[in-house]
């Protein structure tokens, strides 16, 4: 019992001597260039682009030669990946019957910049460039109609394209803590 | 911002060991309640902003009607019967334990109820051990089986008050169409009661399907 209980003791301060512990002289402050480089997630703003720039025709290109195709299709669509190209459908239709398609539906071109720089192509992901990004979000957008074939995008335009569904989601809830997350719901 | 200075953590390690591999070695981001998507795996980076960057994943959250969108980030109060559940099969009449497990990202289960003729009339069941927050929480019922058709369902409530509903009260809050009523998703995590019914040879079958 006894023993027990100076066990217990030891193991108290020996925890709290850890916790207290002097640095253990490993890691270092990351460099400034080195947070920039990780720091890859772009706000609506486009405070975060790099620069560079990129139409629409460099990125037919690019989405040939980086294999796009082989999962999207040659046409935005009809591969195994998600669709990249809204539904062909008469004018007036509804924008959300359109479909769940990135470069149509987000709010910000940002959006579609950040999703192909973080995650595409599947595998390979940050082995474009940003020339290479600006060029296939611009060929997304213009496949999409939201702007014409020859504009280029750059850290400065990218942000002020407006996208076709920008006020269209439903304002996202606040959380609070211990309240129910719909008032009512289901009954 | 709110959920992030209430009671979300980085973990370093689980069950006395560090964070295994697959669950996201060094650090993994905690944000208990909410769908797993938030719970970022092999932490490199945290930066806080002043607006929603609706990058990458959370762009999926995205929704047109505003009560669906409220329903797609903290998970709902749930439970489920394990025993009897579908594809088991039951010897026959007699004495049975009904167990199974609630949740809710609410916080701690409060309640639970049984139904076994159908949802007509509901019985508290006994919570097994302490109900913790955002914990699974096991819960038993004493139940005598006459031997016909039935279907048997829980129903969770969490300590915020929040209740698990059905399917159909689901369809009726979002005006779903009764030819719709078995295909629709129920938005967020699909939270509702999981029916089971038992046949009178014993087998129990999935009541939705």
């Amino acid at each position: 019992m006894r023993l027990l209980r100076i066990l217990a003791i030891v193991l108290l301060v020996g925890g709290v001597a850890i916790a207290q512990s002097p640095p253990l002289g490993v890691g270092r402050t990351p460099t400034p260039e080195e947070i920039r480089a990780w720091d890859i997630s772009i706000s609506p703003t486009g405070t975060e682009l790099p620069p560079g720039h990129g139409s629409a025709k460099e990125g037919a290109q690019v989405y040939r030669t980086k294999g796009c195709a082989g999962c999207h299709g040659a046409n935005l669509t009809g591969g195994r990946a998600p669709v990249l190209v809204k539904a062909d459908k008469p004018a007036g239709t509804d924008p959300w019957a359109l479909g769940r398609v990135l470069p149509w539906r987000a709010p910000y071109a940002t959006i579609v910049w950040d999703y192909l720089n973080r995650g595409m192509p599947l595998n390979r992901e940050g082995t474009l460039t940003a020339d290479e990004v600006y060029a296939l979000t611009a060929f997304l957008l213009f496949k999409n109609g939201v702007i014409a074939e020859d504009e280029v995008l750059d850290a400065q335009s990218l942000p002020k394209v407006k996208m076709p569904m920008r006020d269209a989601p439903a304002p996202i809830p606040e959380w609070k803590h211990g309240t129910p997350r719909l008032k009512g719901y289901p009954y | 911002m709110a959920k992030a200075m209430d009671d979300s953590f980085v973990a370093y390690g689980m069950n006395g060991e560090p964070v295994r591999p697959q669950q996201g070695f060094p650090l993994r981001l905690m944000v208990p309640g909410f769908e797993g998507i938030f719970h970022t795996k092999y932490l490199r980076r945290i930066k806080a902003v002043d607006t929603y960057y609706t990058n990458y994943n959370e762009y999926g959250h995205l929704r047109q009607d505003a009560k669906d969108a409220a329903l797609g980030y903290q998970i709902g109060p749930k439970s489920v019967i394990t025993y009897p559940s579908g594809g088991q099969q039951l010897a026959g009449k007699g004495f049975y334990e009904i167990r199974g497990l609630a949740w809710s990202g609410g916080g701690a289960v409060r309640k639970v109820e049984v139904s076994t003729d159908g949802g007509k009339n509901w019985k508290p069941a006994e919570i097994r051990g302490t109900a913790y927050r955002m914990a699974h929480t096991k819960f038993t019922y004493n139940w005598n089986w006459d031997g016909n058709e039935t279907e048997i369902l829980s129903r969770c409530t969490d300590e915020i008050g929040q209740v698990q509903p059905t399917r159909a009260q689901v369809a009726k809050f979002f005006n779903v169409p009764a030819d719709h009523e078995h295909s629709f998703n129920v938005p967020g995590n699909d939270n509702s009661i999981q029916p089971w019914r038992i046949a009178r040879d014993g087998s129990v079958h999935n009541a939705i399907a």
